[in-house]
């Protein structure tokens, strides 16, 4: 028999069901001695029967071949089906909301932007109007440009955009999960994160709206503001650690240690996990995110910190 | 070679050569990676063969679209899983740490049994994984999703069939 036959029987499918009836009484427990000859007597009674049985043995042999302590939280986190997914991406395309599938940034909506860099990469992009995007590492981007508007949505990870004026005197919007942005002719970074959205004006006054309650509010050039569900926060100052991604490195100023390294994670696959004792340490100084590797050397080497490999994706950092 | 072959050859040929490039710049766009794009327009091209149906394609860029857009979402998923694998491991005491080999043997082993629960309702996947995996009774599993006993047993019952159901689809796969 091939193992590709043709479909199955009206027969061997209800012989599969049986089986499963009978597979989730033993695993119960607590089945009788009369299922147990009621059992005996069903695989007695047709080829299919004991087919069928024999196919119940594979499953669960598959399954056993995996330890529970591992597979039950695997499985129990990746929880997304195919119709899940597939459901999502319909309600997305049919709403134009964001934020249908939870806020990751592997959902199906953000694997399938526009735009989009791997963990790592940066990359530049040419609008049809002759603006241009800067895509900072894991960012999903989709262009929506037509005769009224321009209209940005990042969907995830983090963008410096250089808008230009339209001949046509369209607006250039960026909306995030939180909130839009208002430009034109201005060069500016938006950031979507899990924690919530950040907006920097960089050479000129941007309009930040929230999505939440609240007015619009005008943010001057060299100021940035957080936005989350709530509404806008308070603005304040940019300084030489904002978007010094451009230039491949993250600054850090007496920057608590668990914050640099979840931000060091956003440039590297796998998990840099933080001992919680040293969480506040403050470290200061420029760590290359290019290269990783480099820059938890450079916190071994000038902060004295034990950096513990497990796989090349697993990393984490302690106390000497 | 039978001239049903040869023809389905044939549009295959045509449709690789006039479609290859555009499908590559659409997944590239996606991926934001030309060598996953790349993998994925094989990957999509092999569908298209194996499905035996390349002359009866009428549109073929929203056809190909398709297709890729199901290997792009299991891209997805087996990268989800990879995630919550990995976290899952962070919780392992390091003297039972998987040796790598073991660990890609066990990811595909996972990546196998999530395919096989996929469509299951979600109440009839917690109570397979609280069975199967945490090794919880019957009892236990009942009063951790406020269901009856008896309907522990249907959903496990249930569960069963569908795994081998779509173990049995797998393998024509």
């Amino acid at each position: 028999m091939s193992l590709c036959s043709p479909p199955l029987s009206a027969a061997e499918r209800q012989a599969i069901s049986a089986a499963a009836r009978w597979y989730a009484r033993f695993r119960s427990g607590s089945q009788t001695e009369q299922e147990q000859q009621a059992w005996l007597q069903w695989l007695a009674d047709d080829q299919l029967h004991r087919e069928a049985w024999t196919r119940m043995q594979q499953v669960d042999e598959q399954m056993a071949a995996v330890p529970g302590r591992l597979a039950a939280p695997t499985l129990r986190g990746a929880s997304h089906s195919r119709r899940e997914v597939l459901r999502g991406m319909v309600l997305v395309a049919a709403a134009g909301s964001l934020g249908a599938l939870g806020w990751r940034s592997e959902t199906a909506q953000n694997l399938l932007a526009d735009y989009r860099t791997q963990v790592g990469e940066r990359r530049e992009v040419r609008l049809a109007d002759g603006s241009s995007l800067l895509l900072n590492t894991d960012t999903s981007v989709n262009v929506r440009f037509d005769g009224q508007q321009r209209v940005l949505e990042l969907l995830w990870g983090e963008i410096l955009v250089n808008s230009v004026v339209d001949p046509l005197q369209r607006p250039f919007r960026v909306d995030t999960r939180y909130g839009q942005v208002l430009a034109s002719g201005a060069r500016f970074l938006v950031r979507s994160s899990a924690e919530g959205d950040q907006v920097a004006a960089v050479d000129q006054a941007l309009q930040v709206s929230p999505s939440a309650r609240g007015a619009a509010q005008r943010l001057d050039a060299g100021r940035h503001l957080q936005l989350n569900a709530l509404g806008l926060g308070p603005v304040a100052l940019n300084d030489v650690t904002l978007g010094a991604w451009r230039q491949g490195s993250i600054i850090a100023i007496n920057r608590p240690l668990g914050e640099l390294l979840a931000d060091l994670s956003r440039y590297r696959r796998g998990v840099v996990r933080c001992d919680p004792r040293i969480a506040e340490l403050k470290i200061s100084g420029a760590f290359p995110i290019d290269n990783t590797d480099l820059a938890l050397a450079a916190l071994h080497s000038g902060f004295a910190l034990t950096i513990k490999r497990y796989t090349p994706y697993w990393v984490t950092v302690s106390a000497a | 070679m039978p001239a049903d072959d040869l023809s389905l050859r044939s549009a295959v040929n045509t449709l690789y050569s006039e479609h290859q490039s555009w499908l590559h710049g659409w997944l590239r766009q996606r991926l934001g990676n030309a060598c996953d794009a790349a993998d994925l327009v094989q990957d999509t091209f092999v569908r298209v063969i194996t499905a035996r149906n390349a002359m009866e394609i009428r549109e073929p860029r929203p056809y190909l679209s398709r297709v890729a857009k199901g290997l792009l979402i299991d891209l997805f998923r087996r990268r989800s899983l990879e995630q919550s694998y990995l976290e899952a491991l962070a919780n392992v005491p390091e003297a039972e740490y998987p040796s790598p080999e073991e660990q890609a043997i066990l990811l595909q082993a996972l990546l196998d049994i999530d395919r096989m629960l996929e469509g299951l309702g979600s109440k009839v996947r917690q109570a397979f994984i609280l069975s199967q995996f945490d090794g919880l009774t019957y009892p236990q599993i009942a009063e951790r999703l406020g269901i009856s006993e008896r309907s522990v047993n249907n959903y496990m019952a249930k569960a069963m069939e569908h795994c081998c159901l779509m173990q049995i689809r797998m393998q024509c796969s």
